[in-house]
């Protein structure tokens, strides 16, 4: 269970690269990120993470073609390596086995009891 | 239309972006941006993409990626072993651009060495006497007449002691003079040794240092004269001997005797660099007398020594204060305190101090000499920048081979620095070697020099490094700034050239400008020295000899008789005043008849009855004096004998004559009457002339005539040519007069012109340095040419084979330069003409500017420039197009 290399934003930006493929790059995901959780992201920020991610061997990246809108310059687009494929698995599974854990009653503290709806 | 970003944001961004992220990263930019323009609009569009430039201040973008060879360090030792072995091998094969180089290089810094010695002597002068901040000299000031203020380097001899009595913070104080005496070691000998010596009371120990060597000199001698010999008048009269105790002799111009001296010290000899320069010191004593303000006050150099720290200025204020209350005057007198250090560039207004420099002199010379090493660096740069295109492919080799942009600098710049190195040691040869003739020609010797002063030469090191390094840089990083991709290919970017060809141009017009203010300069200074060289004084100065003021021991009557028998003299008189010898007899202040409240200075000049006919003044009005009249001489010596008031009387009635101007002064319109504020009465009006130098103007001034004066000089007038037989006579006449005592003749023409030494001097230096300038500009001027017709080399090549002239390709090689002449001329002359009306300014006696000068200067270096040029130039034509072409 090594998960202290992947932030939290990180792995929002692997799972986007999921997500995206195969059109994944800095730009679409930037875009995605923006619209599901209604912040502006930077294209920097997003930039530099998958730089992190590639860098760890959870993504590899190859150069696209050149679009006009670009002023000619090529894309960087990504894709989820299995390596990263299979953190991304850890990471889910962790999550899953922790809500499995919580009871009922303290679901329904929280609010969050779906059960009896 | 893709909307685009705003443009220095792109550019910021590609500034902090890696290079090798540049493409990717940009691009996301613009994309997002384009999107966002569409969602927001422009405004918003803007602002996030402002914001997202701002985000990209982060390590991993900025970082930039290691290369992938690493470079060996470009300041190992051997790689500036291969800097030296490069940088000599490339000036070697370009012998010619190098001797340009090293021959201005050299000049330009032989040039600054000369003058920074110069002025690293003159600034020396007098700084390394222990108290040397703390001494002053007293110096009286007179505000006398209409806004005029005299200065003068002495003061009253008793004012110094009293001043250390009252103030506390007056420590000390003495009485300095130098003066030349005449020492001889042999009874028989009649003309002595010349010798500078300093006049000093027995408290100069506490001013100045006298390091004692031998004797007790502390314990003045009473009943002789005490004389203090330095080591090196010892060793050159007293060798291998004991001088202490022995008595010299001198041969004086007043007594009848030879006095005696004896040798009560030895003395480390005094520095060279002070004006106290001297090789003897004769002690007195001063006796304790208490200070009077009025009466009858001898003046003196006094020196006072204040406690370290002394408000100077607070002091001044002070004594003057104390001093007119003292006096009960008003406040036209006063006193000042002259530093110590200063005394040697700031006395021109002490004429009896031999030993003093000229600070206008100095500045106007030390600018000249960074001019030409300003000159001898422009130099550098143009040929350097013109030479760029010849190094390019050879900087873009490097670049390509992952030399990188710092390596080539530093590579050009060990070349920069070895011509430098090579033009300082030539330099310093040259230094060398003419320093014995500077020193001639200066007239005195130079103490602190770059070949015997360590700490001196070190600072000049490091000095020639810093030009090198300043000069080096622009063309270094000109060169290594193309694209080494494009200087392979032979493309320059238009732009640059072009500014470097505009920088070029520019030098060369300074530079050009800079040697025609130099020549222009020379002209005048040389106009202004002939016109006060050849202009009428108002009286005859040729064949005049004047042998200098003696006590005549009341044989002068009969000394001038036989003097009158002797073949080839016309006239002779007995005067008080010799020409050029400042104010004359005396000075006096009168009521001005036409505003009571004014005062007007009136000058006296005194001789005996011969005196204006011996000058050869010219009469405009009544009569000149006569040995008829009995009221035209008066007894001066007698009657002061008698009383002082005998003689104010009898002066009362006394002829005169005056010159026009005092006549307009005084407003005398009829002879033969007394007037009262004079106190005279004229017999004559005679023209104006000059009785200074003419750095005065003409003075109003009263001629006066005494019967056998005892204390005075002689003028002779001769036939023409015979001056030379006639001091020889005069000579032999002297010595069966009197033998023991001192001769001096001098021919007043020599006088005259000696007083106008400065500008001789002045003159010959922009000679020398207009020469110098001027050689330099066209050296560079050179240098260029010759560099164009080789980079045009084919294009006339072409052109001779198309059928051009020689003729057309001589003036189109060389037309550029003679327009940058031209500019140059156009700039130089107003700014020449305002800095030297503005020196002409100090002269009451002034030469003009005429526009003959303009065309003389304009015209030799428009000719210059043009032989210069086109030697080059036809050259370059002549040239078989065959050849140029060839190598295609």
């Amino acid at each position: 269970m090594r998960r202290s290399d992947l932030g939290e934003f990180e792995e929002i930006v692997l799972l986007a690269v999921a997500a995206l493929a195969p059109g994944a790059y800095s730009v679409s995901i930037a875009e995605e990120l923006e619209n599901e959780t209604g912040q502006t992201i930077s294209t920097g920020a997003v930039h530099a993470a998958l730089q992190r991610l590639e860098q760890k061997g959870y993504l590899s990246s190859y150069l696209g073609e050149a679009t006009q809108e670009r002023g000619g310059r090529r894309k960087r687009l990504f894709t989820v390596t299995a390596y990263g494929g299979k953190i991304l698995h850890d990471a889910r599974s962790v999550r899953n086995s922790l809500w499995n854990r919580i009871t009922p009653a303290e679901l329904s503290k929280m609010g969050l009891d779906f059960s009896n709806s | 239309m893709q909307p685009l970003p705003p443009r220095w944001l792109d550019k910021l961004a590609t500034r902090i972006c890696a290079p090798h992220l540049r493409e990717e990263l940009l691009g996301d930019l613009q994309e997002r941006y384009a999107l966002r323009y569409q969602k927001f609009g422009q405004q918003k569009a803007k602002l996030f993409y402002l914001k997202e430039v701002a985000a990209l201040l982060r390590p991993s973008v900025i970082k930039r990626k290691s290369p992938e060879y690493p470079s060996i360090p470009f300041l190992s030792f051997e790689m500036i072993r291969n800097y030296f072995k490069i940088g000599s091998r490339v000036l070697l094969k370009n012998k010619g651009y190098s001797f340009i180089h090293l021959t201005g290089l050299s000049i330009g810094l032989w040039a600054c060495m000369m003058v920074a010695t110069v002025v690293i002597d003159s600034l020396s002068y007098d700084r390394k006497w222990s108290h040397a901040n703390d001494v002053y000299r007293i110096i009286s000031m007179n505000k006398a007449g209409a806004g005029l203020q005299e200065r003068i380097s002495s003061s009253p001899q008793l004012l110094a002691p009293e001043l250390v009595k009252i103030y506390p913070e007056a420590v000390a104080s003495s009485e300095l003079s130098t003066t030349t005496r005449h020492f001889k070691f042999k009874k028989e000998d009649f003309n002595g040794v010349a010798t500078q010596v300093l006049r000093a009371d027995t408290s100069a120990w506490r001013i100045i240092d006298l390091k004692v060597l031998a004797g007790n000199p502390r314990d003045f001698v009473p009943g002789t004269n005490n004389l203090l010999i330095s080591k090196s008048f010892a060793d050159r009269f007293f060798p291998g001997q004991d001088p202490i105790g022995k008595i010299i002799q001198d041969i004086p111009k007043y007594g009848t005797k030879a006095n005696d001296y004896q040798i009560t010290g030895l003395i480390a000899d005094l520095p060279y660099n002070s004006h106290l320069r001297a090789d003897v010191v004769l002690l007195h004593i001063n006796k304790p007398e208490p200070y009077e303000a009025n009466g009858f006050i001898t003046f003196s150099q006094n020196y006072i020594r204040m406690k370290p720290g002394t408000d100077m200025q607070a002091f001044t204020a002070k004594v003057n204060k104390w001093h007119q209350k003292f006096s009960k005057r008003t406040d036209e007198h006063g006193f000042e305190f002259q530093p110590m250090p200063d005394i040697y560039l700031h006395s021109d207004f002490a004429e009896s101090q031999n030993v003093r420099g000229d600070a206008r002199t100095i500045y106007i010379f030390s600018g000249i000499a960074l001019l030409l090493l300003f000159i001898a660096c422009v130099n550098f740069v143009n040929l350097s920048t013109a030479k760029a295109f010849a190094r390019l492919k050879e900087a873009g080799v490097r670049r390509i081979l992952s030399g990188s942009r710092s390596q080539l600098i530093i590579q050009l710049l060990t070349e920069t620095l070895l011509l430098f190195g090579t033009a300082a040691i030539v330099a310093t040869f040259l230094y060398f070697f003419s320093l014995k003739s500077v020193e001639q020609f200066l007239g005195h010797r130079l103490i602190e020099t770059f070949t015997s002063n360590v700490p001196m030469a070190v600072d000049a090191l490091a000095v020639v490094l810093l030009t090198a390094l300043l000069t080096g840089l622009y063309p270094a990083w000109l060169i290594s700034g193309f694209k080494p991709s494009n200087t392979l290919r032979g493309i320059f970017t238009s732009s640059a050239s072009f500014r470097q060809n505009w920088l070029r141009k520019g030098l060369v017009v300074v530079q050009f400008s800079v040697s025609i203010v130099v020549l222009l300069a020379t002209i005048v200074v040389w106009k202004q020295l002939n016109l006060m060289e050849n202009k009428d004084l108002g009286y005859n100065t040729n064949n005049l000899l004047a042998i200098d003021n003696v006590s005549w021991d009341g044989k002068g009557d009969a000394f001038k008789g036989e003097l009158l028998q002797i073949p080839g003299v016309v006239r002779a008189s007995a005067t008080l005043w010799v020409p050029t010898q400042g104010g004359g007899y005396m000075q006096r202040e009168i009521e001005d008849p036409a505003n009571s409240k004014q005062r007007i200075k009136v000058w006296y000049i005194a001789g005996d009855v011969d005196l204006p006919e011996t000058m050869g003044l010219k009469l405009v009005k009544g009569r000149m004096f006569s040995h008829q009249f009995s009221t035209d001489a008066l007894n001066a010596d007698s009657l002061q004998k008698v009383s002082f008031e005998k003689f104010e009387q009898a002066q009362i009635l006394q002829s005169s004559l005056l010159t026009a101007s005092a006549a307009k002064a005084l407003g005398v319109s009829k002879l033969d009457e007394r007037i009262k504020n004079a106190n005279t009465v004229p017999v004559g009006i005679i023209e104006n002339f000059n009785n200074e130098s003419l750095y005065e103007p003409i003075k109003p001034t009263i001629i006066l005539a005494q019967r056998s004066p005892q204390y005075a000089g002689m003028l002779v007038r001769t036939q023409p040519g015979m001056e030379q037989r006639v001091s020889a006579s005069i000579e032999k006449l002297w010595k069966q007069f009197y033998p023991a005592k001192l001769l001096e003749i001098n021919n007043i023409e020599e006088l005259l012109d000696k007083q106008y030494e400065a500008e001789t001097r002045l003159h010959q230096l922009f000679m020398f340095f207009s020469g110098l300038t001027m050689f330099l500009s066209v050296l560079g001027i050179f240098g260029l040419v010759v560099q164009a017709a080789e980079q045009r080399s084919k294009e006339v090549g072409i052109r001779k084979v198309l059928g051009a002239s020689v003729t057309g390709i001589v003036t189109m090689l060389s037309g550029d330069f003679v327009k940058l002449v031209v500019i140059a001329i156009v700039i130089a002359s107003p700014l020449a003409w305002f800095g030297l009306d503005k020196w002409l300014q100090n002269y009451p006696y002034r030469t003009d500017i005429r526009w003959w000068m303009y065309v003389a200067t304009g015209s030799t270096v428009l000719i210059i420039t043009m032989l210069t040029v086109s030697f080059q130039a036809i050259r370059a034509a002549l040239v078989d197009p065959v050849k140029s072409l060839r190598n295609e």
